[in-house]
């Protein structure tokens, strides 16, 4: 008989909180085998911002969306086209002159079979593939309709969120599905975003809440705010905080949803949900744009700087009256620490971030930022057996 | 008495017979205005809608196969040839030495493109009617192992990359190119192609393959069409590059010359946008090569010579010291063979604006033409032994191997594979369509515009008067029995009409094809078989729901209120199964700013999903744009209650006709 335990311990190392994870194991027999020990690494930490803006040759000051794809290249999603980043740093565009179907790229997905980059923007998705755009709009093809919000690539399928409901282009087939409120458990059309969970697809809808979709049984399930309000936090940690969802994220079995009122975390292991808001919560805004999620942690881009959490640390990036960057760090039994930084974020009103175990990219309504973390994350994590 | 009662009788019989006479013919004309929407029809045959069944139609029946070489893969040590028979399902095996077919094999599901491992000791067969891929162990000559790929896989590559052995397959009915790990046979990743890839070739030592496309994408009315080169990391199937070659169509051919850093397409440069009635200036197709380098840049140069074409190029194949290379020209029953150095030279002294013209000067071709070999009808594959010393053209038509030895570029020997089929009026209908000498100057044949009868996708201006003024969208031949008339305006009775006299004089500016060849060319057309646009293993099977309630939406007769949609607008009127034609002109409100007419024959429907662009001018660039940006007061079908679903769940159905 197999028994698991899980226990999570704190420890403190480079002022960042390790949490363990003990998975201790039996055999059949009884014999006690080595515990195995699995880190939760402690939340990255800034050092400082490196910002780029028109002068540096972004095309627009607005940037939408940051990608960095498999083959290390960063791409943008401006109001005034999509952008690379050459590896000699000089940003390079490309506009609806190259093929792009329209100026505005609100959000990028890689295909990692292929390569191709999918773009959404506002007048069609367009595909970029080996140099070339090829473009889906709804008169030329099946996409429900031309403003595209989110676009995720979730095997072989790219799924497009419109005000007129979710698209999926299978690839191989070359066939469109659309769901909307006629076959899916949606209130309403209107889609923001996609993101793939466990064998199941998160669609993050306008005044609907989360729906989750299940390819195999093509079934349907709805995660709606329990109180029905989105304004007032009736019933917190109970589902989502509100039904306006402007974005979803998913990994590690964690699914988060950002809305204008809030942010939501459910656990899919244990169906637990957690939810936070401005002021009474470390959470820096309740306005958040984006929430991208690597590993257990969420970034989360609002229109006030930056909230980064594991859903018990968190660390907010902020910029100062001055334009001073600052971060305000929250950790369990502690009291809330403010430290000012030598460089700030572009801009407080973040629209996107991509980030992985090294480095973040924020999308600002006034710049790029990058970030650089602080030295590896420490090694050590604190084990203990039962 | 009884002459008053015969009379009587014999009147009231006769007033009788007129009556029912009358008030049937009267009645006919009603069901047909009723039943078709036309008001002044006239009478016409019954069989205009109520069809007969497809298994009568020629294409359904029977016919004799014949040993048509397809692919050509030599052995490393060069004493072994392996020969693609499509038409027969077989690959045959040969000796070199001897010239002689030692061992066949079955290989069900039209063997046609052909690739061997480097020790020589798998062959990979590229099956294009079953969409597979089948390993065949060459020791033995057994199928191995066997895996499904993309629809209609023309061509199939072998390299060794860091991440294992791998084969690139283009797919040409699905336009897309599956990228396969070898142990175990997997389809790894499949990656969107341009239009109809066709063949592959392994460059810059198993770090890229390209792909060319043989059909050509224009983005919208008159604009310029372009085939792609799909480059492609096959360790992974990643796309590094979409390069384009403007202008061309029927990029077929692809070899690399790694010694130069050149990859080199064969290629048709299509002008149309001109007036196709001026054959005579050269100005509706010449041959050419395009000349692609790592970077992506392209020269494209002209194999024909001012007043010598050399139609259809197809195969091609690079001398292993990067020297020569050689170009099947299936439309003129040539190889050429081409002075790499002295291209090379001409290429780094010619300036920018020099290569920019080059396509069109027909005077260049000399520099690089070191000879043009003669072989038998319709040469497309060709390969080359490991060494060089032999070149082996695939003689389509004639069912040989034609074996030359390139130092004297003189004929070897030739394989013998079957008998020519020279009694069989279908295959001599297909040399007919195949040879250009019955063009003006034998710039062009039939295939040249239908490739294996289909379309190629472009529109072309057959208006005299002008540039770009009244084009008219290429309509497949696959599938066309039984749907006549024939053209746009539905002025040609039978395909003898469509391609006798006046399309000699007036498109191909010479010489009408004789009465005996005309025939024949009829009876090649009539057996060509829709082309197949669902994959190999959905033939047969229900309908997927989309597609079924696509099928509900294409034959509805009443809205979902009820409200009755009139015959005429429905879309099972005009397209009537089984051919999907009623065969009688109708006006879908698409009458063009040059078009005389707003009245349109009545296109079939049987593999219409491969058949874009749509509507009499190409304007339609995909199905959905006949019904989102084209359809004008519900006059091509009532289309105005669907929704976006419904629109989506009728293409996927029309995608399966």
């Amino acid at each position: 008989m197999n028994i698991r335990h899980i226990f999570s311990c704190r420890a403190f190392a480079n002022n960042a909180l390790l949490c363990t994870l003990i998975l201790w194991s039996r055999g059949s027999t009884g014999a006690a085998t080595t515990p195995t020990v699995a880190a939760v690494p402690p939340l990255p930490r800034i050092s400082r911002f490196e910002n780029f803006g028109e002068k540096d040759g972004l095309p627009s000051h607005k940037v939408h969306s940051v990608l960095k794809a498999s083959d290390g290249r960063l791409w943008l999603g401006t109001t005034n086209g999509l952008c690379v980043r050459e590896p000699n740093g000089a940003f390079r565009r490309y506009g609806p002159e190259d093929g792009l179907s329209h100026a505005v790229v609100l959000s990028m997905a890689e295909d990692t079979e292929s390569g191709d980059l999918w773009l959404a923007t506002m007048q069609g998705l367009s595909r970029f593939s080996g140099g070339k755009f090829t473009t889906f709009t709804q008169t030329n093809s099946g996409l429900p309709n031309n403003v595209v919000y989110g676009v995720a690539v979730i095997d072989g399928t790219v799924w497009a969120a419109t005000p007129a409901g979710a698209g999926a282009y299978h690839i191989r087939s070359k066939t469109w599905k659309i769901f909307d409120q006629n076959n899916a458990d949606m209130e309403e059309p209107w889609c923001y975003a996609i993101a793939p969970g466990s064998g199941v697809v998160y669609i993050g809808v306008w005044a609907g809440g989360i729906v989750e979709y299940d390819p195999k049984t093509g079934s349907f399930k709805a995660y709606r705010d329990p109180d029905g309000d989105f304004q007032f936090q009736l019933t917190p940690n109970s589902g989502p905080i509100a039904d306006i969802t402007s974005w979803v994220a998913y990994q590690d079995g964690i699914l988060w949803q950002a809305t204008y009122f809030g942010l939501s975390r459910y656990d899919t292991k244990d169906a637990t949900w957690r939810t936070w808001v401005q002021d009474k919560t470390p959470l820096v805004s309740n306005f958040i744009n984006t929430v991208f999620a690597h590993g257990r942690v969420a970034w989360i881009a609002t229109d006030r700087g930056v909230s980064v959490t594991d859903g018990i640390n968190w660390d907010n990036y902020i910029v100062g009256e001055n334009g001073q960057g600052m971060v305000r760090t929250f950790r369990s039994a502690q009291d809330p620490q403010t430290r000012t930084m030598s460089t700030a974020l572009a801009n407080g009103f973040v629209l996107a971030i991509w980030a992985d175990d090294h480095e973040a990219w924020f999308a600002t309504s006034n710049g790029l930022s990058h970030a650089l973390f602080d030295g590896p994350p420490s090694p050590k994590a604190s084990a203990s057996n039962p | 008495m009884n002459l008053k009662r015969i009379i009587v009788v014999t009147s009231s019989l006769a007033l009788a017979v007129a009556g029912a006479t009358v008030g049937g013919l009267s009645g006919m004309r009603e069901h047909e205005r009723i039943r078709s929407g036309l008001p002044n029809l006239g009478l016409v045959s019954c069989m205009k809608c109520h069809e007969r069944g497809l298994d009568s139609l020629p294409w359904a029946k029977p016919r004799p196969h014949h040993d048509s070489p397809d692919g050509i893969a030599v052995s490393p040590d060069g004493r072994t040839l392996f020969i693609a028979l499509s038409d027969r399902d077989e690959v045959a095996e040969a000796d070199v030495a001897s010239l002689a077919v030692t061992r066949r094999l079955k290989v069900p599901g039209g063997p046609f493109g052909l690739a061997l491992d480097t020790a020589g000791n798998r062959l990979f067969v590229a099956c294009r009617n079953q969409d597979r891929i089948a390993v065949i162990g060459t020791r033995d000559l057994k199928e191995l192992d066997s895996v499904s790929v993309g629809i209609r896989p023309t061509a199939v590559a072998y390299c060794r990359t860091p991440n294992g052995e791998r084969l690139i397959v283009p797919n040409s009915g699905s336009d897309d190119i599956s990228v396969l790990s070898v142990a175990p046979l997997l389809e790894l990743t499949r990656t969107a192609a341009g239009r109809e890839p066709y063949s592959v070739a392994v460059s810059d030592g198993g770090r890229r393959v390209y792909i060319a496309n043989r059909m050509s994408v224009h983005e919208r009315l008159l604009s310029q069409p372009a085939s792609e080169v799909t480059v492609l990391d096959p360790s992974d199937g990643h796309v590094l590059n979409r390069v384009d070659l403007q202008s061309a169509h029927l990029a077929e051919g692809v070899t690399d010359v790694p010694v130069r850093g050149w990859v080199i397409n064969s290629m048709v440069r299509v002008r149309n946008l001109i007036p196709i009635t001026q054959v005579k200036d050269g100005w509706v197709m010449s041959s050419g090569i395009a000349i692609t380098r790592h970077d992506g840049s392209v020269t494209q140069v002209p194999l024909d010579e001012a007043n010598a074409y050399f139609p259809d190029p197809s195969g091609i194949a690079a001398s292993p010291d990067g020297r020569r290379a050689y170009v099947a020209s299936g439309g003129a029953d040539v190889v050429t063979v081409l002075d790499l150095d002295r291209l090379g030279a001409w290429l780094d002294h010619a300036g920018e604006a020099e290569r920019g013209d080059a396509p069109e000067n027909m005077a260049l071709s000399y520099r690089y033409v070191a000879a043009r070999i003669p072989t038998g009808c319709n040469p497309q594959h060709l390969a080359l032994s490991p060494d060089g010393s032999r070149l082996f053209i695939a003689e389509r038509l004639d069912d040989g191997i034609l074996v030359v030895d390139t130092t004297s570029l003189k004929p070897a020997g030739r394989i013998i594979l079957g008998d020519r089929g020279l009694d069989d009026p279908i295959r001599l209908g297909e040399r007919v369509f195949t040879r250009a000498r019955y063009s003006f100057q034998g710039q062009f044949s039939c295939r040249s515009c239908h490739p294996d009868g289909h379309v190629d996708g472009l529109s072309y201006d057959f208006d005299g008067a002008g540039v770009g003024d009244n084009l008219l969208a290429n309509r497949s031949l696959c599938g066309v029995a039984g749907t006549e008339p024939f053209k746009w305006n539905g002025k040609n009775p039978t395909l003898q009409y469509q391609d006798g006299p006046r399309f000699a004089r007036v498109l191909m500016r010479t010489d009408e094809i004789p009465q005996p060849q005309l025939d024949q060319l009829a009876t090649y057309i009539k057996h060509l078989p829709p082309t197949r646009t669902v994959p190999w293993s959905r033939v047969g099977q229900p309908l997927t729901p989309s597609e079924e309630r696509g099928r509900k939406l294409f034959f509805a007769t009443r809205r979902p209120d009820g409200t009755p949609i009139p015959f005429a607008r429905q879309c099972q009127t005009c397209h009537r199964p089984p051919l999907f034609t009623n065969r009688l002109m109708t006006s879908v409100g698409t009458q063009g700013a040059q078009d005389s007419s707003g009245v349109f024959d009545t296109p079939h429907l049987i593999g219409v999903g491969a058949m874009a662009p749509y509507l009499h001018d190409g304007r339609a660039r995909t199905l959905e744009e006949i019904w989102t940006v084209y359809q004008k007061d519900d006059l091509h079908g009532v289309s105005s209650y669907w929704s976006k679903e419904q629109l989506n769940d009728l293409v996927e159905y029309l995608k399966t006709i």
